[in-house]
């Protein structure tokens, strides 16, 4: 069973769409990053579904459960849906964590700290929140997050606001979150980091899900040949491959290298140079949006 | 739901409205106590300690505290929506509901709160003034503050306490409209501002005679005519319930 799946969903304020039915799944132990221009809808999406917002269609399921019809189906959701996430800030982090604890029914005081230390909370834990930096908070909220040890980990900017060492530690935590079969849905911008590890990409734009790349063994090919919109023309005619585009003085490709090869070679291209590139999402993605 | 509710009084507690109106509501008495110019005002020149304590009630409700109990519920959820941390309550699997019957019945308390605030500080303002019994009234009963005779302090502790009981009342069902526009709005100022302009509009429907012993604002002065409780008492707790079931209402689809 998907830990989380969207059917259809969709909002719209008054006559506006702001969303359109949007259909996604994320299985356990993937991690499935939500890309987008600004107002492409990746933030009400976050809202939609952690239950913040309500669809004027569709539904968005956790583990089975429908979000707006059952609260109780929250149980298996942990969230950061606001950068820096918010605190009381007259509390100490420890405080904080203890509320959050007692509404999420965990009972062990010893899982705080073991979610403070695993954040790198320990030493600030026992300040009130108030004096802490962004960065500080950023980590609290995950920290928050992971607390009940969540079935569906849902993150809106989950490094906004961090250092390159907060950034490296959050990546790990949720790559390790997979692991454990956490299943992880986050926004972001920043793709090459996201692209190390997330299994999926969707790409927003326009209150629609224009593309859904499944980064798992990707491979792209670029292929340095004459004349270069013949080859692309006729590259893109092959069922083996599965993309291929214009870019610079070369194209990129995917799909079988020695069927394309072996076609262009039949069709007298003049080949100059072929070889392996790791896909590049952040190029993906930039000609995606500009496309739609 | 009780440590919710603990916890919704500890908030509520700490919000700074709440603060300084119980700190006004604390020492204003003696302000009251050392005017000078009550004669002119209330026609009163005080003989006694209670009519401290009745002054500072009188005073308080004309529009203090229904101001400052609109606008603590007002914040209780308001600043959770500024601080961001309503989204945070709301991701845990806490029915809606649940949290706002906590919020409510949190408001709900504070009115009394702030009456004993009132009426600790009104006691202590009024000691030197003497707290025994006095001839003239509390401007509560029969006589107002000339009163019928010699009035005991006995009598006069019960028809103080009797008035702050009912001043509490009174003040519950703007607690709930207050909180009612708060989930309306998500703001403080603008739920705080909507439920005063609420409150002067069915004043202005006065001018409707049928309607005027079912408006809640006909009852705004129940502490000082006990005598038209019967009718008042049961319309406060229908309207306080009322603005409670649509808050829960509001608030159960309300976008975050």
């Amino acid at each position: 069973m998907e830990a989380l799946r969207l059917e259809g969903l969709g909002k719209r304020y008054g006559r506006k769409p702001i969303l359109e039915k949007i259909n996604l799944s994320v299985h356990p132990g993937e991690v499935y990053a939500l890309a987008g221009p600004n107002g492409s809808g990746k933030t009400t999406l976050i809202r939609l579904v952690t239950g913040l917002a309500f669809p004027s269609e569709g539904r968005a399921l956790l583990l089975g459960e429908d979000v707006h019809q059952n609260p109780q189906a929250r149980r298996h959701l942990g969230a950061v849906v606001e950068a820096p996430a918010a605190f009381y800030p007259y509390l100490t982090g420890r405080e904080n964590l203890r509320m959050r604890a007692y509404l999420a029914g965990v009972k062990e005081e010893d899982r705080i700290t073991e979610v403070l230390a695993r954040l790198r909370l320990l030493a600030v834990a026992d300040q009130k929140v108030g004096s802490y930096s962004l960065g500080q908070r950023q980590r609290l909220g995950l920290a928050a997050a992971i607390l009940h040890r969540p079935k569906v980990l849902v993150l809106d900017e989950p490094t906004s606001g961090l250092d390159p060492e907060g950034v490296e530690l959050v990546h790990g935590l949720l790559q390790e979150m997979a692991r454990e079969g956490v299943a992880v849905l986050l926004s972001t911008h920043h793709l090459e980091e996201v692209s190390r590890y997330a299994h999926k990409v969707g790409i927003l734009g326009g209150g629609r899900l224009l593309d859904e790349v499944v980064l798992e063994g990707r491979k792209a090919y670029r292929l340095e040949a004459e004349p270069l919109e013949g080859a692309l023309a006729l590259l893109k005619t092959l069922p083996q491959v599965a993309s291929a585009r214009i870019q610079g003085q070369a194209i990129l490709f995917e799909g079988e290298v020695e069927a394309a090869l072996g076609a262009l070679l039949r069709e007298g291209y003049r080949v100059k140079a072929l070889h392996p590139q790791g896909f590049d999402l952040k190029l993906y993605y930039q000609e995606r949006v500009k496309h739609a | 739901m009780l440590r919710l509710l603990v916890f919704e009084l500890y908030k509520l507690f700490r919000l700074r409205s709440v603060q300084l109106g119980l700190l006004a509501a604390f020492l204003l008495p003696f302000l009251w106590a050392l005017a000078p110019g009550l004669k002119e005002a209330y026609g009163l020149v005080l003989a006694s300690g209670w009519q401290v304590v009745s002054l500072s009630l009188m005073a308080g409700m004309e529009f203090l505290f229904p101001f400052l109990v609109m606008m603590a519920a007002s914040e209780s959820l308001g600043s959770e929506v500024a601080q961001g941390t309503l989204k945070s309550l709301l991701l845990h699997p806490l029915p809606r509901t649940r949290l706002i019957l906590a919020k409510l019945l949190s408001a709900l308390l504070y009115p009394f709160v702030l009456l004993s605030a009132s009426f600790l500080g009104s006691l202590l303002a009024g000691l030197p003034h003497g707290l025994g019994g006095f001839y003239g009234g509390t401007g509560l009963g029969a006589g107002g503050f000339a009163g019928v005779g010699f009035l005991s302090a006995q009598e006069a502790l019960g028809q103080l306490l009797s008035a702050h009981l009912l001043a509490g009342i009174v003040l519950l069902p703007l607690a709930a409209l207050a909180l009612l526009y708060a989930t309306v709005f998500l703001s403080t100022t603008a739920s705080a501002l909507a439920a005063v302009a609420t409150l002067l509009l069915m004043r202005l429907l006065v001018a409707f005679p049928t309607l005027t012993p079912f408006l809640l604002t006909t009852y705004l002065d129940l502490h000082l005519r006990p005598n038209a409780a019967g009718l008042g008492l049961p319309l406060l707790l229908i309207y306080t319930l009322g603005f409670a079931l649509l808050a829960a209402l509001v608030f159960e689809r309300k976008d975050l």
